[in-house]
Formats: structure tokens, C-alpha cells, sequence
């Protein structure tokens, strides 16, 4: 097989931004809004699910104000990490690389901007709305009705720009990357306007609301963020270690099998449908090996080479670990589907352990290794304009959070199913057998929130000091 | 094999890879979206199997009037974020053991539910069958402090779904009768709003217990005997 995948970009020891001019202004404050905006939802997003967490410790904690109840704050931060953060950071991250692999600039970014200010409006209303009590009550799908026509509107504005992008590309040939960021572009507002139809406008009958919101929520995490997050490592890794990627038709096999199996599943087996369905889904969840394996080994022969280089590039060590994250939270997501271990994990705190797994581990770990590459690139400042401490701290204890988080709610989800597989215990006994790793992950939880807080203090210096560098020679000039 | 990164390889045309990922879409649409709706999208009520000298009824009825507003408080305090409405078989989870339901959850049991709030997650018991093990003192006691009744229990208290009032002559007939560390001062009562006497409502007709084709009572054991209604009747007679 031989390696030659885009040797001239990717593998060139002389990055494309070199050989194009800087991005222009438009450009650069759409792409700031949409990650800025991006990192500000995942702040608000972890401080709410540490609020949450800590009412396992203090179930009385802010009870006489249905405002901050538990229900509602966990849909409030669920719907904060989905639509506030990691919509934004897919698409902020995704237009980012179509205008570099395809060297060239964003098309219309003035209704990139207008699209971002109108998603982040919809947003603040759903998440305030789901404070007050107007969550729809489906997972992953909680904001009201009222949000989705906006939602979908801002989302078009801001995907049909990354498509004309992508059509004015005046590199030919495609790189896996684009392949991923197309894919998430499309994927969204397909599954979007089926779930809002279908559950909001014009309600299916019965049991199938639950359906349709269980593979509304498997798509939007799995194909989508999964798109959004792999076209970031498929870029980062081969890019920063001077290498080409080890095999293209890898890439596509893994991309083709993301897309199809990908897509099914997401459905508990037992669940009150007919069994062929669930059945299914376990089909498609086992079949997520061939992207999961093809993906591993893509990177495994890319880097393995330099894998005694783990150095001081913040962006190949937040990439590397969200990729590791990934695969150890679809392999679990694997094992979970397997119909002797899920009468036991499924409905456990086990799926939620493999959700932050991948929301935070896998996803917001890459967006932040992007983000690092990205941001001083957007305001003209050079790589070392982060201040290194605070991004060695984010990295160790976004890490660890994460670790102690993700190790805990695993560790609760098998002690809580095997404890309820025991008819001898009652529910109480199986509570009580929980509560403690529960509420170690409140550490993790917290250590995550402070990691990326250092983050947003490192990423307003960054972006601090470039304005104020524009804004002197401004004044300069106008003298 | 050369087909890779060179120029005029695979996968470099962007409407192919539209109308790939179209068709990717399209084959999970059909699968999950279209395929359940013809199967199952137009169920209508059905009647319950006859066991023993039970009459057969229509199965489900619609929620009252209360209760449907209990359903949007529910819905509304993301109770479903810890609490699943579905009873798994017995060979699929020990749902059945845990005395949750009789029997397990299929889809006519949802049929007037809007929306349908199964949950994904058990941080609490799930609650299908909530209405058959529960009343509605119980309900409202554990809704104004779960710690009363479950001292370990982790479930958030919603005491905003009550009212405390001074008490203008007699007191309310409502009013709840708390342990002392709950109790209000003297002179003042809390009583259930109707959120919160609606939501007992809609908790107390949470009951799967109609036996549907689908969804049969549990086979009885094979055995001589001579069957469990004759043998009442046998002692009625013998009275």
C-alpha cells in the first residue's frame, strides 16, 4: 500500500499558510465568534453539570427553586455541551480547515457572523427556557419547539457558506478531512428537521417519539460529532508530525462505515418496540469495530514513528489523547451493545460514563487541540503567543478530570448493574452501593471546569493582546 | 495500488460524496424512522387478554384531564432524567424481579402518552408501574421530602410544588403530616399545589397492567393441581 496521501499538503514540512495570505478580518471574527462563542457554552454547560453533581452530594442544595431542580439543569447543561458548544466548535473548527485544505477564504462570512448570532440567540432561549420548565422531554433533543426554525435557519446560513467554501476550493483533489467536515455539515439538519417534525410539529404516535429521539441522539453524537471531531485528527495529526496520512483508503473505508453503521442504533434492547429494531442497532453499534479499527490503525502506522515525541505541541497532545479518548468510548459503546452485557449496563450510570467519555474525552479534548492551532492563526499572533504554564495546566487537568470522571461513572455503572441483576438487593441498597463513586466524579467534573476555565483565560490573553496591538497601530496611523 | 492522494483518485468529487452520504442517511431514515412508523405508527387500542374470570377491557384509556397536566410536569421538572417508564423482559434485565412491572412494556402501553417519556437512565426506580405500589400520601410526602420516607434517598426535594399558609381556622383537609423536622411552625400548614396534586395524579395512573397478546401473563407452572379459581371456588362452597 503505498503512502502518498497528499504528501504536498499534509506532509509538507512547510504548512499551507504559508503559501496563502492571512485570513481576512470578516473571516477571522466569524471563525472567533463561532469558537469563542463555542468555549463560552462549554464553560456554562460543565458549571451546570457540577451544579448538578453536586446535588449528589447535597440532594437539598437550591431544592425550593424549580429553576435550578435537578431535571432541569441536566437538560439546561446537556443541551448547553450539544447545541451551545459542540455544533459551534464542529462547525467552527470545519470551516476553519475547508478554507485551508481548500486554500481558500470563507465565502461570506458577514452571514457566517449574522448565522452565529442567531444560533447563540436560539440557544440562550432554549437553555433559559429549559431552566423554566419548557424542555420537550426528549434526551439530547430538550429545547422548545420554538428554538428549531432558528436553529435550523442560522445552521443553513452558517453550513451553506462552508459548502461554497468548499466548492470554491481551488486544491482539487479531496483530503479525508474534507470528506468528515462535508459529512457533518449535511448530517445536521437532516437528522434536525426529521427529529423536529417528528416530535414537535407533527408528533408520531405513541412509542416511536422515543424511538426517533433515541436516534436523533445517536446520530447528532455519533456520526456528527464524530465527523466534526475526526476531521480535526485526520488534519492535526499527519499535518503536525510532518507525515503523511498512512493510508487514504483507510480513511475512506472508516468514513463509509462511520456514515452507515453509524447511524443505526442508539436503541436500548428491551426497549418497548418491536424487537427487530433494537436488534438492528446492536448490529449496526457491533459493526462500529470496522470504522474504530480502521481509524486505529490509520494512525497507529501514521504515527508510530514519533510516538516517542510527545512534546510540548499542545495541539498534537490534546489530538492524541481525544483520539484515544474515541476509541476506548466506542469500544465501550461496543461492548455495552452486546446483549449479555447490556441487560446488565444498559439504563446504568455505565452509558452515561461513555457519553462524557465522549463528549469531553473524545470531542471537546480535539476541539481543544484545534483551538489551540487555530486561534492565534485567526488574530495574526504567532504559535508561542499562549502562555505555556496555562496550557500545560489545561491539558493535565482537563486530563485527569476527565479520567477520574469517566474511571468513577464506569466503575457506578457496573457496580449498579450487577447490584440490580441481584434481586436480593433492594433499589436503596443499589443507590447506596453508587453513591461514592458518584461523588468522586464531582471531582473530575470540577478539575475539567477549572482546566478549561485556564483555557478561556489563556485563549483571551491570546486574542487580548492581538487586539490591543491592532488597536495601538490603528491609533498610530490615524495620527 | 495507486489510489490514493493522487489526482483523479477516488473521492474527490464533492456531489459524489453528497449523494453517498444522502444515500447512508436515506438507508437509516428507512430503517429507523420509516420502517417502525408503518409497523407501529397507527396502533390502535387494543383488549386485554382474559385471565381467570377478569373481563376483557380496552387497554389503554386516555389520561384524565389531571393527570395529562401532571404528564407536563413530569415532563417539565426532567423527571425523566432519572426515572425510565419501561419494564425490559425478564430475559433482557431484572426489571420484572425488582417488581417493577408484571409484565413487559410494549408499545400499546404508551399510546396516549404525549410525549413519551421512557428515559434512558435509572438514577431512581423506574416508575412504569408506579401507580400500582404507590398512593397518593406516599407520593406527595416523598415529592415534599424524599429523605421522610427513604432516609438514604438521593432524589431532589420539589417543595416549590407546595405551599405553606397560615392556618385561618381549621386546618386544611390537605395538609401534609410531616415528621417534626419537617414540620413548619406552629400556626402554619404546607399544602400540595395543583402542580403538585396533579403530578400525584398522572404518578398514580402509571400502571402497566393490562395483559395484552403481545405481552401474556406469565405461563403457569405445569402442574397436577387443579387450577387456583375452582380451588377458591371449592372453599367458597365448602363455607
Amino acid at each position: 500500500m503505498s503512502a502518498t496521501a497528499f504528501p504536498a499538503r499534509t506532509a509538507s514540512k512547510n504548512p499551507p499558510e504559508s503559501s496563502v495570505s492571512g485570513p481576512g478580518v470578516w473571516c477571522s471574527v466569524g471563525l472567533l465568534y463561532l469558537l469563542g462563542a463555542a468555549s463560552f457554552w462549554l464553560l456554562i454547560s460543565l458549571g451546570l453539570g457540577f451544579l448538578d453533581s453536586l446535588k449528589f452530594h447535597a440532594p437539598g442544595l437550591l431544592a425550593a427553586d424549580s429553576f435550578w431542580t435537578y431535571g432541569r439543569v441536566h437538560a439546561a447543561a446537556g443541551s448547553a455541551l450539544l447545541y451551545g458548544f459542540g455544533v459551534q466548535a464542529a462547525l467552527g473548527m470545519g470551516l476553519w480547515m475547508l478554507c485551508r485544505l481548500g486554500r481558500t477564504a470563507l465565502a461570506a462570512p458577514a452571514v457566517v457572523v449574522l448565522g452565529t448570532f442567531f444560533w447563540n440567540f436560539a440557544v440562550t432561549v432554549g437553555v433559559i427556557a429549559i431552566l423554566c420548565g419548557n424542555n420537550t422531554g426528549f434526551e439530547n433533543f430538550e429545547m422548545p419547539a420554538v428554538c428549531a426554525p432558528t436553529l435550523f435557519v442560522s445552521y443553513a446560513m452558517i453550513g451553506i457558506c462552508g459548502l461554497l467554501t468548499f466548492h470554491e476550493r481551488r486544491e482539487g483533489p479531496l483530503y479525508p478531512s474534507q470528506w468528515f467536515i462535508v459529512g457533518s455539515l449535511f448530517w445536521f439538519p437532516w437528522i434536525f428537521s426529521t427529529a423536529a417534525i417528528l416530535l414537535l410539529y407533527m408528533p408520531v404516535h405513541g412509542v416511536l417519539q422515543a424511538a426517533i429521539a433515541w436516534w436523533y441522539g445517536h446520530n447528532l453524537n455519533m456520526v456528527f460529532l464524530g465527523f466534526a471531531g475526526l476531521a480535526s485528527t485526520f488534519y492535526f495529526i499527519p499535518k503536525l508530525l510532518g507525515r503523511p496520512l498512512h493510508s487514504r483508503q483507510l480513511a475512506a473505508l472508516a468514513f463509509w462505515t462511520l456514515a452507515v453503521f453509524g447511524s443505526w442504533g442508539g436503541i436500548p434492547d428491551g426497549a418497548p418496540l418491536p424487537s427487530w429494531i433494537a436488534s438492528i442497532g446492536v448490529v449496526g453499534t457491533v459493526l462500529m469495530a470496522i470504522p474504530l479499527l480502521a481509524i486505529a490503525d490509520n494512525f497507529y502506522h501514521t504515527a508510530r514513528h514519533d510516538l516517542n515525541t510527545l512534546d510540548d505541541n499542545a495541539t498534537l497532545r490534546f489530538t492524541y489523547v481525544g483520539l484515544l479518548f474515541l476509541f476506548i468510548a466506542v469500544a465501550q459503546q461496543i461492548v455495552g451493545a452486546l446483549p449479555n452485557v447490556s441487560a446488565i449496563t444498559s439504563l446504568s450510570w455505565f452509558g452515561v460514563a461513555q457519553k462524557e467519555l465522549f463528549h469531553l474525552g473524545f470531542f471537546a479534548m480535539t476541539v481543544f487541540g484545534a483551538m489551540y492551532y487555530i486561534v492565534p492563526r485567526l488574530v495574526g499572533a504567532g504559535p508561542d503567543a499562549w502562555c505555556p504554564k496555562l496550557a500545560k495546566s489545561h491539558f493535565y487537568l482537563s486530563l485527569a478530570g476527565i479520567l477520574i470522571s469517566y474511571l468513577s461513572l464506569l466503575v457506578a455503572g457496573i457496580e449498579q448493574g450487577i447490584m440490580l441483576a441481584d434481586p436480593g438487593y433492594s433499589f436503596v441498597q443499589v443507590l447506596h452501593g453508587t453513591l461514592m463513586p458518584l461523588r468522586i466524579s464531582t471531582l473530575g467534573d470540577l478539575l475539567f471546569l477549572v482546566g478549561t476555565i485556564a483555557f478561556l483565560v489563556n485563549c483571551a490573553q491570546v486574542v487580548g493582546t492581538q487586539c490591543c496591538q491592532w488597536c495601538c497601530k490603528a491609533i498610530k496611523e490615524a495620527k | 495500488m495507486v489510489l490514493q492522494g493522487d489526482k483523479g483518485g477516488q473521492m474527490n468529487s464533492g456531489p459524489l460524496l453528497f449523494l453517498g452520504l444522502f444515500a447512508a442517511m436515506v438507508c437509516s431514515w428507512l430503517g429507523f424512522i420509516m420502517g417502525p412508523q408503518l409497523q407501529i405508527g397507527n396502533l390502535p387500542q387494543t383488549n386485554t387478554v382474559v385471565v381467570g374470570d377478569a373481563l376483557s377491557q380496552t387497554y389503554p384509556v386516555a389520561l384524565s384531564g389531571e393527570a395529562h397536566q401532571g404528564e407536563e410536569v413530569y415532563r417539565a421538572n426532567g423527571c425523566a432524567a432519572c426515572h425510565t417508564q419501561m419494564v425490559r423482559p425478564r430475559d433482557m434485565g431484572p426489571d420484572i424481579s425488582h417488581g417493577w412491572g408484571i409484565r413487559r412494556s410494549v408499545a400499546e402501553d404508551y399510546l396516549f402518552e404525549q410525549p413519551v417519556l421512557l428515559g434512558s437512565q435509572r438514577v431512581g426506580p423506574d416508575l412504569s408501574n408506579y401507580g400500582r405500589r404507590s398512593d397518593i400520601n406516599g407520593i406527595l410526602m416523598r415529592l415534599y421530602d424524599p429523605r421522610s420516607i427513604v432516609p438514604d434517598s438521593i432524589m431532589p426535594s420539589y417543595r416549590f410544588l407546595f405551599q405553606t399558609r397560615k392556618i385561618e381556622g381549621a386546618p386544611a383537609s390537605d395538609a401534609l403530616v410531616l415528621p417534626e423536622k419537617d414540620a413548619p411552625e406552629p400556626g402554619y400548614e404546607i399544602i400540595p399545589r395543583p402542580q403538585a396534586r396533579a403530578l400525584a395524579a398522572y404518578l398514580l395512573n402509571l400502571r402497566q397492567d393490562g395483559y395484552l397478546y403481545e405481552a401474556p401473563p406469565p405461563a403457569l407452572p405445569k402442574t397436577n393441581a387443579p387450577p387456583k379459581t375452582n380451588a377458591v371456588a371449592a372453599t367458597a362452597v365448602k363455607k
